[in-house]
């Protein structure tokens, strides 16, 4: 790589040390447990938009759904639509006002902990939490390997050594500044990422001669798409593929509607709502947090897509092939070739931006519910901030041990997968205990498992792509999947949510049935 | 073709994720000094 590794490690550490200092800001006003989980509840709009879209927009959205945008086209941006309406007005609108309100009163300090106030439920932070702890790694390692992977190259220093570091910096200040430190860096990481992707876009849209030009040329193209995708059902780069083909399931069921639906239920993302000081908060966080996310995903799409011209009028090959077949290669390998060396080192800092906020709330979400909704429920030592420091170093450990077991490309798929299980898990019973007069426990406790438990059927026996890779079908049935194609294409998702949203409505309709008016079912 | 876009449902999507980004900014603008309802803290 062309880059002067002085240079580059000077800005790396510079930027470090500006990371350590607003989380050191952070620690200084964190006096209590409430400031430990939730941030005192008084933040600032601009930071709660900062916060809630940098977490939300990890390495996996800008490398992974990049990749993804460079292998299967345009098509994706149907998912920055559903980011920014589902993921952003939604969102706050409809859910993020009513968590802030019931939380306050309440005073739920985690999401699992929301859900236990709601429905009066022990046993429903539980399972919230059991759900939190067991897949949020499995996103986590995705992200930690979308960084290391970036860095590793860059730095040039060893991916194992890369992916260590790139862990334990980020856990420094999540451990010692709780949310406070979390939300602090994460504005001041949102505003880097921000600013490298606007550079991003307006360098690639000189590489390839604007928008227009660039599209056009990438329409051309159609006639390259590789046999084997076209025999899925790709019909190019700019178009979308042919209706009910394995790879319009694959862009429209796992990428579009897994992640545009999934971000509704993120245990770490509903945490922000409760930051808020109040509801004028978070109409002002949604002003700027829509364009943040335009500017996240459209760009990453937009660039992977165009990525094809770039390679194809240099190298005379395709973005995936000139990776070596890595989709989540391709952005990296674009930033080192296209870019001027100058950008090489914004974007390093872009991506570690990203990865590093979506990280430190992972890191947090997972650890206090280890402790807070796990180990220590219903005691005193549930809001113990040393506690909590332990839960998140433990998590933090876990996530680290599972980036080595991953495969490759795993990135784009392991945070579907994660958002994919929350809506699945979390996203009826979560909006019945909002908006209910009477929420039923037992319907959300049976929502929360039969759609947990259908995401995971569906995971591991049905669905071709991760069937193939956990290999469980494989080895009781003989054979990759019990159903062929289209099934094997559609996500967990389109089955599972469903099967959660049934369960809720019957049980909930069935319990007010039972019920005296006015007794809470 | 739509700026080089032969696809009429990629430019809507363009269409949609660029309108939505300007319906936050909307939002927020005409509810920037909204009150809390009254189940607020």
């Amino acid at each position: 790589m062309a880059v002067d590794t002085l240079t580059m490690t000077v800005l790396v550490l510079i930027y470090l040390a500006a990371t350590l200092i607003i989380g050191y800001l952070g620690y200084r006003q964190t006096k209590s447990s409430e400031d430990y989980l939730v941030a005192g509840r008084c933040s600032h709009p601009v930071v709660i938009a900062l916060s809630y879209g940098a977490t939300f927009i990890s390495t996996s959205a800008i490398i992974g759904f990049g990749g993804q945008a460079a292998n299967l086209g345009m098509g994706l941006i149907w998912l920055t639509v559903l980011n920014i309406g589902v993921g952003i007005l939604l969102a706050f609108v409809i859910f993020g006002k009513k968590t802030r309100e019931i939380g306050h009163r309440l005073s739920a300090v985690t999401f699992p902990d929301l859900m236990c106030k709601l429905y009066k439920s022990p046993l429903l932070q539980y399972i919230a939490g059991f759900i939190m702890v067991v897949s949020m790694p499995l996103y986590t390692a995705a992200i930690l390997i979308g960084g290391a992977r970036f860095i590793e190259p860059t730095l040039g220093i060893d991916y194992a050594t890369a992916l260590v570091l790139f862990a334990l910096i980020t856990a420094v200040y999540v451990v010692f500044g709780g949310l406070i430190a979390v939300m602090y860096t994460d504005a001041f990481q949102g505003t880097i990422m921000l600013i490298g992707m606007t550079v991003l876009l307006s360098l690639t849209l000189v590489a390839v001669g604007g928008f227009t030009a660039g599209s056009s040329a990438l329409s051309s193209m159609a006639t390259l798409v590789p046999t084997s995708l076209a025999g899925q059902g790709m019909t190019g780069w700019t178009s979308m593929p042919a209706l009910g083909s394995p790879i319009w399931f694959t862009v429209v069921t796992t990428l579009v509607l897994g992640v545009g639906i999934g971000v509704l239920a993120q245990p770490q993302l509903v945490v922000r709502f409760m930051t808020a000081k109040d509801n004028k908060s978070l109409n002002r966080a949604i002003l700027v947090g829509g364009p943040f996310i335009l500017m996240m995903t459209g760009v990453a799409f937009t660039v992977g897509a165009l990525s094809n011209v770039y390679f194809f009028q240099t190298s005379g090959t395709l973005a995936v092939d000139a990776a070596g077949g890595n989709v989540d290669a391709i952005i990296p390998l674009f930033m080192n070739q296209a870019m001027p060396d100058i950008f090489v080192i914004v974007f390093m800092l872009t991506l570690l931006s990203a990865a590093m906020s979506t990280l430190s709330a992972l890191y947090h979400a997972m650890g206090t519910a280890l402790i807070c909704d796990l180990w220590g429920r219903g005691r005193e030592c549930a809001l113990s901030m040393k506690a909590h420091q332990a839960g998140i170093v433990i998590m933090m450990g876990v996530s680290t041990a599972l980036a080595f077991l991953l495969p490759v490309s795993i990135i784009a798929r392991a945070t579907a997968m994660f958002m994919g299980l929350c809506a699945c898990a979390f996203l009826p019973a979560f909006t019945v205990g909002l908006y209910a007069q009477a929420p039923s426990a037992k319907a959300a406790l049976y929502s929360m498992i039969s759609g947990a438990a259908a995401w995971f059927v569906w995971t591991a026996f049905f669905h071709a792509a991760e069937a193939k890779t956990l290999g469980l079908c494989q080895a009781m049935f003989g054979k990759v999947t019990l159903l062929g194609s289209p099934w094997a294409a559609v996500d967990p998702i389109v089955i599972a949510l469903p099967v959660s949203f049934l369960a809720m409505v019957l049980l909930q309709w069935q319990c007010g049935r039972d019920q005296p008016a006015g007794v809470p079912a | 073709m739509i700026l080089g876009i032969p696809d009429p449902q990629i430019v809507l999507g363009y269409g949609l994720a660029i309108g939505l980004a300007l319906a936050c900014i909307v939002y927020g603008w005409l509810h920037w000094n909204e009150e809390d309802g009254s189940d607020g803290s």
